[in-house]
């Protein structure tokens, strides 16, 4: 899929695959198009810091769940990794990628920094997708983590924020978004239906991944210990 | 407890004592034992009659004691057999007296044999040095006390009881009177002829070394407990283990079988590897309560019912969630309709939101087929019309259908009376269902 971006289409993202399991590295490999370059893997958390500050890759693909480090799994390779760069300056961005369906997991890992979370029963071409979009440095979200945050701001039951700037509730135009992500909405399709741009769908999206890491709204806590992403 | 064998160990007790048998590890059974088990313990480990074995204790006794130095020495370093195995010797009847009672009877018996004998003895004129004589029998009644609580089967249970439990206070009780007699036993030897002064003077010196036994002792006994504590730890490990080991064979590695063996047929593997992992999610995450009628829990398993029948995967986000009344059932019944619909009719991936606000809840079937329009449907199609809309309007909600560029979008929309809902709280699970079906 082509959208307009920073980046073309055709430019080669260079990744990084962490994931303790060689089975599904070897998976992704042979899934991902040839736009993606993978410059190296790693099976844990300490090995991971490592490659990521060798090879300065644009994406991390980081499993949630990662033997080392200090038992925190992918955050601490994100810690670990903190004010890593690319060679034109850019972040080194995080993909989280779980089986894992404990919220508290994929919120540690979100909160840690990544920029999105994914299933790792995600299509191939979702998957290249995903990681274009967050080298370009948006954010992705999964039907998943999107019905999550709408549960954890109180979304669903109907709070919206007065204003956008507000950490702990999301605006009506950000729960519209979320809503629709939830239902299953590329964000092609998501700009179609709200008559706006993809590169504003962007834009909410990304703020609603800034709120999700700075709020401190305490239902988040609790709601992610309590619940599982069933 | 019976006395009944184990059935492995029936041929061996019918063994009569001529024939060779293997050697038993000499060891103090619990049933059958007349004081501390020495003597059924003894005949059992060389295969002749217990009653022998008693027989000839109690004549070394007369020969000046030895008999009772010897028991008490085999008494002291032989273990505590386990419970499980039982004794084939003779007197192995249901109808011997209680192990405890008996020895109680015996311990009497034997101080006031040795009263009398001392009285008789101090009259024939005898000197028995009371003075000596009592401190020592005093001590070796401590010392008796005490260990008979530090006996082998016991000690472990010991140590696994919890505080509260009577017989731990009984046994510390009972070790707590033991060491008081024996030091009171030492301590009056020790302090023969002396003033109060001097029994004040070895007190203190005799604390003094307590104390530096203790000091010198302390990081030992500190590790030994520390050892102990990993062991259990450990023991507790490996039972969870042996538990998640089991349920991993009987589910995953089942499913793994079947999956090789069906590896020709892609949509079955499928189905298999996802039943598995709904069913190995359910197991890792989910509480300990079962399925509760609530409408998140019946959307799920109308969403997994699907997925098992076609084999299609099915994208599910639920947020918040309400008891299960007679409108939830309507539409989770015209939810099933409209995910057959997508699975059957549409591709893959089929995404379903359901959300439960607090005053409507909304749900959304999404699939990617070619898709198609309310219109083109023939009016004799009642799947669509009956089972979803109509459904849905006698409940007195609505649902359309819409096309979209890639697929069609089925929404399902249903107010509900305010006030019977539990949305904003995340973990209903764990709430007691009292509402019950409304």
């Amino acid at each position: 899929m082509s959208e307009p971006g920073s980046r073309p289409a055709t430019t080669s993202v260079r990744v990084v695959l962490v994931d303790d399991h060689r089975m599904f590295r070897s998976g992704v490999k042979a899934e991902l198009d040839e736009s993606m370059v993978i410059v190296g893997e790693a099976g844990d958390v300490d090995e991971a810091i490592v490659v990521v500050a060798q090879t300065r890759p644009d994406v991390v693909l980081l499993d949630v769940h990662l033997p080392g480090g200090n038992g925190h799994g992918g955050s601490d390779v994100i810690t670990g990794s903190a004010g890593v760069t690319t060679e034109s300056g850019d972040p080194v961005r995080f993909l989280a990628l779980s089986v894992s369906d404990s919220a508290e997991d994929v919120i540690a890992v979100i909160r840690a920094g990544a920029r999105g979370y994914v299933t790792k029963t995600i299509y191939g071409q979702d998957l290249t997708e995903a990681i274009r979009r967050v080298a370009d440095g948006d954010a992705v979200f999964s039907p998943r983590l999107a019905g999550f945050v709408l549960d954890a701001f109180g979304a669903a039951a109907g709070e919206v924020a007065v204003i956008d700037e507000e950490l702990d509730r999301l605006s009506a135009r950000e729960r519209e978004v979320m809503r629709l992500i939830a239902r299953g909405y590329q964000y092609k399709e998501v700009a179609k239906e709200l008559f706006i741009s993809i590169k504003t769908v962007e834009t909410h999206v990304s703020s609603v991944l800034r709120k999700l890491q700075l709020s401190s709204r305490h239902e988040l806590t609790a709601w992610a210990v309590g619940r599982h992403l069933l | 407890m019976g006395i009944v064998p184990t059935p492995f160990e029936l041929p061996q007790s019918a063994v009569g004592p001529g024939v060779r048998r293997p050697m038993r590890r000499l060891e103090r059974p619990i049933q059958g034992r007349r004081i501390g088990g020495v003597c059924a313990g003894l005949a059992e480990h060389l295969g002749i009659n217990v009653r022998y074995v008693r027989v000839g204790f109690v004549l070394a006794c007369l020969g000046g004691g030895a008999g009772i130095v010897a028991y008490v020495f085999l008494w002291a370093l032989t273990p505590q057999a386990l419970e499980t195995t039982a004794v084939a010797g003779a007197d192995a009847v249901a109808g011997s007296p209680p192990a405890n009672e008996s020895v109680r009877n015996l311990v009497v018996g034997l101080a006031l044999l040795v009263v009398g004998l001392a009285l008789y003895a101090q009259q024939r004129g005898v000197n028995l040095h009371l003075g000596v004589l009592i401190p020592l029998l005093t001590m070796a009644g401590g010392a008796v006390l005490a260990w008979s609580k530090l006996d082998d089967a016991e000690r472990d249970r010991w140590l696994v009881q919890d505080m509260e439990s009577g017989g731990r206070r009984v046994g510390l009780l009972r070790l707590g009177i033991g060491i008081a007699l024996a030091s009171i036993g030492v301590v009056v030897l020790a302090t023969q002829g002396l003033g109060l002064a001097g029994l004040w003077s070895v007190g203190i010196a005799a604390l003094a070394v307590l104390a530096g036994a203790a000091l010198i002792a302390a990081p030992w006994g500190m590790r030994l407990w520390g050892d102990l504590r990993v062991e259990q730890a450990q023991r507790i490990r490996q039972t969870e283990r042996a538990d998640i080991a089991a349920h991993l064979h009987d589910s995953v590695l089942q499913t793994l079988a079947l999956i090789q063996r069906k590896s020709g047929d892609p949509a079955e593997v499928v189905r298999l590897a996802r039943a598995q992992e709904r069913e190995l999610r359910g197991w890792l995450y989910a509480g300990p309560l079962g399925s509760q009628a609530t409408l998140a829990s019946a959307v799920t398993e109308v969403a997994h019912e699907v997925e098992d029948l076609h084999g299609t995967p099915i994208e599910l986000v639920v947020t918040g969630d309400r008891t299960l009344d007679d409108g939830g059932t309507g539409l989770v019944r015209a939810l099933r309709e409209a995910l057959l619909n997508a699975v059957r009719h549409g591709a893959p991936p089929v995404s379903v939101y359901v959300e439960v606000g607090s005053e409507c809840v909304e749900a959304f079937v999404r699939d990617h087929g070619p898709g198609f329009a309310l219109a083109d449907v023939p009016q004799d199609r009642l799947g669509v019309r009956e089972s979803i809309l109509g459904r849905m309007s006698r409940h007195g909600g609505s649902a359309g259908v819409r096309r979209l560029e890639h697929g069609t979008e089925v929404s399902i929309f249903l107010p509900v009376a305010p006030g019977s809902l539990s949305a904003t709280q995340p973990d209903t699970a764990t709430q007691p269902d009292t509402e019950g079906m409304r």
